[in-house]
């Protein structure tokens, strides 16, 4: 217990301290700006994945799991892809049938079909986001931690 | 044993042979000079006297056969192309099989006394009318995401689905 006392390292901890809140912000730019210029979602989904790696690297994985939880992540993972094939579904149900699958068109966010659109991409995009991110985390934690370790300890 | 490791060899060596030989013939992808392919040629026609109906935006009737023949949709009208000479745009009617609304889809150029027919890439439609009917600026992204949203709604549950099967192959609490 001690020894991993004296490993901690002030200077990286001090480092990504600072740095995780700003690779955060910059994911969520890059998800929410997908429609705008380069970008998307599972681009900010990784990106946003990274900044936990860098948490569970900096510190060690029992703090890692519980700043995020298992039953978070697990359940984060379906709920973007659930976004998503709700998003798809809304246009079905809000139009009364007239709209096919995935025709964002036809969901009254405004007045404007072509606005509609876009905002349909947006959420979409952050579906996607959501669901790559948790997927990247849990793998992450299966593959570097082993469940009996952290019972151990 | 021996004799498999020696076929094994020889299979490996003679798939080598085959990627370098492979290799070779590839042709020098991402040439910046090469030009954008935006229209492929279909056929070419004598030219006659069917200038001055393009010009005044009806279609000649060696064309509107020539395109029968061949199982094309048939042309409803023609525009000049803006800033071109001897140059026009077809457009196919409304309804026209996969294509509900008027679209922009051949290309009639005059060179000589020859009349070069091409058809629109696809490119062409999804720069002039992606911005139009998506409201998304970024042009990968109203393809990804509204043209092409079913595949990326797979592509999602393929990465939902790695993420399940790790889960499974390597969180087991008990051997099995």
């Amino acid at each position: 217990m001690n020894s991993k006392k004296e490993e901690e390292n002030v200077v990286i901890e001090t480092a990504s301290r600072i740095m995780i809140p700003f690779i955060q912000l910059f994911a969520l730019y890059v998800i929410t700006h997908g429609a705008l210029g380069p970008g998307g979602g599972f681009q900010g989904g990784v990106v946003f994945a990274s900044s936990y790696f860098l948490y569970i690297v900096v510190f060690n994985i029992i703090e890692g799991k519980k700043r995020l939880p298992e039953s978070v992540y697990t359940t984060l993972s379906s709920t973007g892809l659930c976004i998503y094939a709700g998003v798809g579904l809304l246009s079905i149900i809000l139009s009364f049938g007239m709209a096919q699958y995935l025709n964002y068109g036809f969901i009254p966010f405004t007045s404007h079909f072509e606005k509609n659109r876009s905002l349909g991409i947006d959420l979409v995009e952050i579906g996607v986001g959501i669901t790559v991110m948790a997927v990247m985390v849990s793998i992450f934690f299966d593959l570097a931690g082993k469940e009996k370790k952290d019972k151990g300890e | 044993m021996k004799g498999h490791k020696a076929i094994t060899l020889i299979l490996m060596i003679l798939l080598c042979g085959v990627l370098v030989y492979v290799a070779e013939d590839i042709p020098d992808f991402g040439d910046p000079k090469a030009p954008a392919i935006k229209y492929v040629k279909l056929f070419h026609l004598e030219a006659g006297a069917s200038e001055n109906a393009l010009n005044q935006g009806r279609i000649p009737e060696t064309i509107s056969i020539a395109l029968k023949e061949r199982k094309f949709p048939l042309p409803s009208r023609a525009e000049k192309t803006p800033g071109a000479e001897n140059d026009w745009d077809v457009f196919i009617p409304k309804e026209e099989a996969y294509y509900p609304k008027e679209e922009k889809f051949y290309r009639i150029k005059k060179e000589g006394e020859r009349l070069h027919l091409y058809r629109y890439a696809f490119v062409v439609r999804w720069i002039e009318k992606g911005f139009k009917e998506t409201g998304a600026p970024n042009m990968v992204t109203h393809g990804l995401a509204d043209y092409r949203g079913y595949d990326t709604l797979g592509e999602t549950v393929v990465i939902f689905t790695a993420g399940v099967s790790v889960i499974l192959l390597l969180r087991r609490r008990s051997r099995l």
